[in-house]
């Protein structure tokens, strides 16, 4: 079924980060321990749904010429509305990731998504696209962020599983970390995709 | 000419629906915003003064400053804010004075955005905890009466250049041994 | 003065390069960082962006925004449409002044606008409540920093063509790692910058 497809697409084959190779700068940013990267995936899930379903059902009423403008409008908006609501219900969270929430108005997915998808296709179609895109960077993020999470202070979640023993390596959870985490998970990606592509081969 | 009419209007309709939207999540998420707000800086006064339950904002030249009082309406202690420039951002602190005494009874970090691992360990108690006690005639120089976290030199430094130039204005307002 | 203009400018170009320490101008960096010729004029273009959103950022915030009471739920709106204004203005620039090099950019010109780099320039001017040289400041030093990544990562990724690499390791995989790499050798300019 057409929906299914759209939905799983955004989960594995297209998943954004580590397969088309966009939104990276929250992906860096806010991976430094699990409860981010779950939140920040919440948020611009939110965000992504909620503009992809309304740039759909506006499709054919914004004229071609405007159209960056408006969904640059419409999104903004709703990177407003998440901003305002996590400054109110979740502030300890909201301070961790900083000027990351407001930027979720750049992030690339959406505004590509948008371009790309819900610009064309009904809101049923669009709504299953931005859930698996949104679902997709999410555990991708969540990922990264456990490994730097363990890597870097011994616990996961906030839960300590590493022993005292373990001395963390503080530069996971540095800027240099995080690149190198994510460049060897974009290559085991790259990695299992071609065994599979193998082997469906029949090579 | 009606291309260039439809692009504006559709613009302008969705410029205020946004307009609309926004305005609509300010006025039901500001109430509660302000309320994290106050509560948080309650909390903050409350922990910098040992011994306060309530407290009580007074303005003194022009300065804002937080009174730390008991139950029975004893003045405790003052809290002022304090912030400076770290590695990565502003950092943001309540400090707690009590003038009786001249010393200092506590340091909070308010809001900051330094490294992880790093300079974020100005929140720890291992570090603000050195505060307590801590003379106000005292120098306030990072590795000779105020310890750095290793590794975090600029962030240690800022607090503590932030916490002295507050500092020197609140003592001019309630000098040691005086009243407030 | 001049010395927090210097120590702001250099802060943003080495110990706080945005895309090296503050994980921002990934996409671009990504894609524009393979020819060190476009890697260069991309450089040079957002520098421009950058310093002018710098001066709109600041008179936006304080002119606009704060008089009517709006910055806390306009400014995202207000920032975006701005800098998406400034980013056509240069499209239109550069096709007039050079068409080759309009269509050597290609997408990438347009793309300026989402490049978190801008937004994030435009967002710390309030924050840190800079005045408007120490706007100019931030956005021109961000825009340096970030040419001088791409400088550094084009140089390396031409060399790359000619090396052994890892078929699955091909692509934005060992960019990320390079970058991971650089961004250890930018970390040793911590204390580079003294507090005044």
């Amino acid at each position: 079924m057409q929906l299914i497809k759209d939905f799983v697409n955004g989960i594995w084959n297209e998943n954004p980060i580590f397969r088309i190779v966009i939104g990276i700068c929250s992906a860096l940013a806010v991976t430094t321990s699990a409860n981010n990267g779950i939140a920040m995936g919440m948020a611009l899930t939110f965000v992504l749904t909620c503009s992809s379903i309304l740039i759909s059902l506006l499709r054919n009423i914004i004229p071609s010429k405007v159209r960056i403008p408006c969904y640059v409008i419409v999104i903004a908006t709703f990177t407003t509305v998440v901003d305002l609501f996590m400054k109110g219900y979740f502030p300890a969270l909201y301070n961790v990731m900083g000027i990351f929430i407001p930027l979720i108005v750049v992030n690339c997915i959406v505004l590509a998504r948008a371009e790309a998808f819900a610009s064309k296709v009904g809101p049923l179609r669009a709504t299953a696209d931005a859930l698996g895109m949104g679902l997709g960077y999410t555990w991708a993020i969540t990922l990264i962020s456990i490994i730097r999470e363990i890597m870097g202070t011994g616990s996961v979640f906030g839960y300590k599983i590493l022993g005292a023993g373990f001395t963390p390596w503080v530069i996971a959870i540095l800027p240099p970390g995080a690149f190198i985490v994510m460049g060897i998970l974009v290559g085991l990606m790259n990695l299992i995709t071609r065994k599979t592509a193998n082997s469906a081969d029949g090579r | 000419m009606n291309q260039y009419v439809k692009m504006i209007v559709v613009l302008l309709v969705i410029s205020c629906a946004s307009g609309a939207v926004l305005a609509l999540s300010y006025a039901v998420t500001n109430p509660k915003i302000q309320q994290q707000e106050l509560q948080k800086l309650q909390e903050s006064v409350l922990k910098v003064i040992p011994g306060a339950t309530k407290m009580e904002e007074v303005q003194k030249d022009g300065i804002t400053v937080y009174i730390g009082l008991d139950d029975q309406g004893n003045k405790k202690g003052i809290a002022f804010p304090a912030s400076g420039s770290g590695f990565n951002g502003v950092i943001e602190l309540m400090v707690g004075y009590n003038p009786t005494e001249g010393k200092l009874t506590g340091v909070e970090v308010l809001s900051m955005s330094e490294t992880p691992g790093l300079g974020a360990k100005i929140t720890e108690e291992s570090f603000t905890g050195q505060f307590n006690g801590k003379s106000v005639k005292d120098q306030f120089i990072v590795k000779q009466d105020v310890q750095a976290i290793s590794g975090a030199t600029i962030s240690s430094t800022a607090v503590t250049k932030a916490i002295k130039a507050s500092l020197d204005e609140i003592v001019k307002l309630y000098p040691v041994g005086g009243d407030f | 003065m001049a010395k927090e203009l210097f120590f702001i400018i250099v802060g943003s170009i080495f110990v706080n390069n945005f895309v090296f320490s503050r994980f921002l101008g990934n996409c671009p960096f990504l894609g524009v960082s393979n020819k060190t010729e476009t890697a260069i004029g991309m450089g040079i273009a957002t520098t421009f962006v950058l310093t002018m959103t710098g001066v709109a950022a600041y008179l936006i915030q304080n002119y606009v925004l704060v008089p009517f009471g709006l910055e806390d739920f306009l400014q995202i709106v207000a920032f975006i449409l701005v800098i998406a204004s400034l980013v056509q203005l240069v499209e239109m620039i550069v096709l007039k002044v050079s068409p080759t090099l309009y269509n050597a950019f290609g997408i990438f010109l347009p793309l300026i606008t989402t490049n978190c780099i801008v937004m994030a320039v435009a967002l710390l001017i309030p924050l840190n409540n800079y005045n408007l040289v120490e706007s100019i400041a931030l956005g021109f030093g961000a825009g340096v920093g970030f040419t001088l990544a791409l400088a550094l990562m084009s140089g390396i990724r031409e060399e790359l063509e000619f090396a052994d690499v890892p078929d699955a390791l091909k692509g934005p995989a060992i960019v990320f790692i390079t970058a991971g790499l650089l961004s250890m050798i930018f970390l040793g300019f911590t204390g580079l910058v003294p507090l005044a």
